[in-house]
């Protein structure tokens, strides 16, 4: 009888375990891996930045690129994500945001800063490094992040996009930024941060997906690491451009002061 | 909070600045802050530049008066990611040199030759709607 049980428990371990292999398997399949065994993050990323609002409509020979939006709907514009900031501080957001159209640094075509600038556009892998490519409406932008085990530079001032530093989590690409300047925002509503801020983006492939989720750490004013709502990027065929060149044009001839909606 | 401070001082110069260069510092960025839906205007003319800028683009036009004087109007856009994303080129807007009709709104500070596209119409029949109808 024990001999019967016995066989019994190893049919279903074995079989269990054939199963977690055979997931296993698919997972690993699922992600396909560069010479060095990460995953393989390689090229270019469409994350609808800016533009999922947009849908073109072909009328004849004629194109409607904006405003014919009833006709196909699409899906609602997503409540924005916000930080949380600590009570002494509120006042200084809600001003800012008051005078966004003044104060928003993106506005004037200052490169938005992280994670503001969102999911890159283009990944570029090598063993030692992983480039990423953005095309801004402030402008072309680049980062650099070293994934050989190096620390944060310390010959080099604060900047828009920092300094980052990557490394790999299993199949997970963590990217550590800090050393930034004050000129950016977290967000279009006066979401200013000091320079300690610090930001930990994290990026994983599955199949033609790229996950993207950051978050942003700056305890001076926030009350708590603020977590962006994670996004997804697709696998494109058509080719990243540069970006035009961002030349603002339109403070001097602007009238009223409502807010300008740049969630991204 | 020092930083904070600093930055507050920045915004406060930053301010008095633009303040003192522009009434309309404390302004919108958006379309209907800057310009008239209800002043509209239709010009006939060749489009003569496009300025494929960020963050939006310029659309230069030519148009004649009725005493054959030209003015150039200065037309503003949607961002060049738009017309990337219909896969709307700078060329396909030019129309070739040929005369084009352009619905715009005109700019609220009442500013001399300055829009925004609503729409451009080709001699060819075919057209852009570029905007919302406001």
């Amino acid at each position: 009888m024990n001999i019967v049980r016995n066989l019994w428990i190893s049919v279903v371990v074995m079989t269990i375990s054939t199963t977690a292999l055979d997931l296993h398997a698919q997972t690993a399949e699922s992600v396909q891996r560069g010479p060095d065994g990460h995953p393989d993050l390689n090229g270019t990323w469409f994350n609808g930045d800016g533009v999922t609002h947009v849908r073109p409509l072909q009328k004849g020979n004629s194109l409607c690129i904006r405003g014919c939006e009833a006709e196909t709907p699409g899906p609602p514009r997503l409540t924005p994500d916000r930080p949380s900031y600590k009570t002494g501080f509120l006042s200084i957001v809600s001003d800012l945001d008051n005078r966004q159209v003044e104060e928003d640094p993106a506005l004037r075509c200052f490169p938005p800063g992280v994670p503001r600038i969102g999911p890159p556009d283009k990944i570029i892998q090598i063993p030692s490094q992983i480039i990423f490519l953005y095309n801004d409406i402030t402008g072309s932008h680049f980062r650099i992040v070293p994934t050989d085990g190096r620390s944060h530079r310390t010959d080099i001032g604060p900047s828009y996009l920092g300094d980052a530093v990557g490394h790999w989590e299993g199949d997970i690409l963590v990217v550590e930024t800090t050393n930034f300047n004050e000129d950016t925002w977290l967000t279009d509503d006066g979401s200013f941060h000091t320079p300690d801020l610090r930001v930990v983006e994290r990026l994983s492939r599955e199949g033609s997906s790229l996950h993207y989720q950051a978050t942003a750490f700056d305890p001076a004013v926030l009350t708590e690491p603020w977590e962006l709502r994670p996004r997804v990027a697709t696998l494109t065929a058509r080719e990243l451009v540069p970006a035009p060149p961002c030349i603002e044009q339109d403070i001097d001839h602007i009238v009223d002061g409502t807010h300008h909606d740049n969630v991204r | 909070m020092l930083h904070v401070q600093m930055r507050l001082r920045l915004c406060a110069w930053i301010s008095a600045v633009f303040l003192t260069a522009t009434s309309s510092v404390c302004a919108h960025h958006s379309v209907l802050g800057q310009f008239d839906p209800e002043d509209r205007v239709m010009l006939s003319g060749v489009i003569s530049k496009i300025d494929w800028i960020n963050p939006h683009i310029y659309v230069h036009v030519d148009v004649e008066n009725e005493s054959g004087e030209t003015t150039t109007w200065r037309l503003e856009s949607v961002p060049p990611a738009y017309l990337y994303k219909a896969e709307v080129t700078q060329g396909m807007l030019m129309g070739g040199g040929n005369p084009v009709r352009i619905e715009a709104l005109r700019a609220r500070d009442e500013t001399q030759y300055l829009g925004f596209i609503i729409r451009i119409y080709y001699p060819e029949g075919h057209h852009y709607q570029l905007s919302i109808d406001y």
